[in-house]
């Protein structure tokens, strides 16, 4: 479990890890947006020395930003697939009985895949210098506006908060219940269908029962600190925002409006 | 046979920047057939050593022997089934393991995974179930309507079932009332005296150390401090002076010396006899 990256924080101090939550988000959005206009090579490489930029800032070993790609292989593969399969365009490269590779398949699923990439490292940029918590602060500062259409902003980021601090928790019960079973000769990896039913069994009902207990005992224990949904609360942490916020925001916006400008002139 | 810790370093996620040494260069022999209490404060690597003994982790470096294995760093998950057969360990809060419909199901779960068919394995879970003092009335009841000190009780049997050579514990009378913990120390006592199993247990409870195990090991940062006999480990205060709460015997014939008695023992009984003379005599 201690391989799943993506997505997870890295607790280090530096600059991009001081800056505010909002700002990171909105950042994030807009360099998200920048990604998806049509530049070709050219935007990429731009944005692409940003977001490295960015990442030598925050001082993210290499190794972390490349473990975050794995789980992506899988769809890079599928994505290859299709495209050589459906699209005839470029110079035929390879043909083998009904198999014809064209140039254009393999340059479009580079695009794609630089693409994602970056949309990758852009996420990790955010979720790796932000803690959960702050990130879901940031998200009800920034959903605020909208309790004028009726939309619950604290209750949604109460519900992420308490959504993402029970992963690391139900990972580590998850371990621990594993661990008791293999105790007791379950084997995880091998053996008939039959056992494997029994060795999942034998991990979830305990881990149902513990989660379910776990979220009993938060609900009384929020109860006992006069937790009432909906009702005004003051905040211990109040986000402000500093100059390094400004910077940032300026650098994403006039990122986006070069590329933007940029998609249209070609 | 023999479990020993060759020069033993365990590392957590190794190459991520909040990389964790829980276990540093250990080297460590159990005594089999013994009771060892295995102590420190928390995060000094206990649970982590524990681990090794049945396979849960395999070391970063250097090498455990158990029994008749060996583990070694790089080592794959292979034939190592037939350890965990051999080394029954029971975690901490045991309880929440518990799976099966009925009682004797769940314990006899072990013994089914280790290859043994229905009839013998309900034979052996009835065993480990009057072993840890539940009867016949509690087979068919749903483990989950019990209270904690049974499950956990259950729990142990689940591993008793699979009639290992070596028990290690952890924690297991966190959490338990008085007599809970009588009972399992007493269950601990037996199983050591009357079927010859080697005991190791995790604790934090310095009075069972003292008065019911053989030797200790007393861990600290991920390093061995200590290994030895508990009674020695005490008494000569080795360790006093690292937040370490001595047993209320030593610590009272401590005080007693202390106070300018000359005693030249550490049996409670003996030191207030050889005192109340020193008083009379005054």
């Amino acid at each position: 479990m201690n391989r799943l990256v993506f997505g997870r924080y890295l607790p280090l101090d530096t600059p991009i890890h001081r800056l505010d939550p909002r700002a990171k988000i909105i950042a994030m959005l807009i360099m998200l947006v920048a990604i998806f206009l049509p530049t070709g090579y050219g935007g990429y490489i731009v944005l692409g020395l940003f977001i490295l930029g960015t990442l030598l800032l925050a001082k993210m070993p290499f190794k972390f930003v490349i473990s975050a790609f794995k789980p992506m292989t899988f769809m890079i593969i599928f994505l290859l697939i299709i495209n050589i399969f459906s699209i005839k365009e470029g110079r035929l490269l390879l043909a083998y009985g009904f198999l014809e590779i064209y140039s254009g398949a393999l340059l479009q699923t580079f695009y794609i895949v630089v693409r994602l990439f970056l949309m990758i490292m852009v996420t990790t940029c955010l979720t790796a210098t932000t803690k959960p918590l702050d990130l879901t602060l940031g998200i009800e500062y920034l959903l605020k506006p909208l309790k004028r259409f009726k939309v619950p902003a604290h209750e949604i980021a109460m519900m992420i908060s308490i959504a993402l601090r029970f992963i690391p928790l139900i990972i580590e019960e998850t371990m621990r219940i594993m661990n008791a079973q293999k105790s007791r000769g379950v084997d995880y990896e091998e053996g008939k269908l039959k056992d494997k039913i029994m060795a999942i069994l034998s991990l979830i009902v305990p881990l149902f029962a513990v989660a379910f207990q776990r979220a009993d005992d938060l609900a009384n224990a929020m109860e006992a600190r006069g937790y009432i949904p909906g009702h005004e609360r003051t905040r211990y942490k109040v986000l402000k925002y500093h100059s390094g916020d400004y910077i940032l925001l300026t650098i994403a916006s006039l990122l986006l409006g070069s590329m933007i400008v940029w998609s249209i002139v070609l | 046979m023999a479990i020993k810790f060759k020069e033993v370093s365990y590392i957590y996620a190794a190459d991520m920047p909040y990389a964790f040494k829980a276990l540093d260069h250990i080297d460590l022999e159990f005594a089999m057939h013994k009771k060892t209490a295995i102590i420190g404060e928390t995060g000094s690597g206990k649970s982590t050593l524990v681990q090794h003994l049945n396979a849960l982790l395999i070391p970063s470096f250097g090498e455990v022997e158990v029994l008749d294995h060996e583990l070694k760093a790089g080592l794959k998950n292979k034939g190592l089934k037939a350890l965990r057969a051999k080394v029954g360990l029971v975690f901490q809060f045991s309880e929440y393991q518990l799976f099966e419909e009925s009682i004797i199901k769940d314990v006899a779960f072990g013994p089914k995974n280790f290859g043994d068919d229905e009839a013998t394995a309900l034979n052996k879970a009835q065993k480990a179930l009057t072993l840890v003092g539940l009867d016949a009335t509690y087979y068919e009841r749903s483990p989950l309507e019990l209270s904690g000190g049974q499950k956990r009780r259950v729990a142990i049997a689940g591993i008793l079932a699979m009639d290992p050579e070596v028990i290690v514990l952890d924690e297991p009378t966190a959490g338990l009332d008085p007599k809970g913990t009588r009972a399992m120390l007493s269950l601990f006592e037996r199983l050591n005296r009357d079927f010859d199993k080697t005991i190791i247990i995790v604790t934090h409870d310095n009075e069972i150390v003292y008065h019911h195990c053989d030797n200790v090991v007393y861990l600290s940062k991920g390093k061995v401090k200590y290994s030895g006999a508990a009674k020695t480990f005490f008494e000569e205060g080795i360790y006093e002076g690292e937040d370490l709460l001595l047993p209320k015997d030593v610590q009272f014939i401590n005080a007693l010396k202390k106070q300018g008695f000359k005693l030249d023992t550490f049996d409670l009984d003996q030191a207030i006899k050889e005192t109340a003379k020193v008083l009379k005599n005054e």
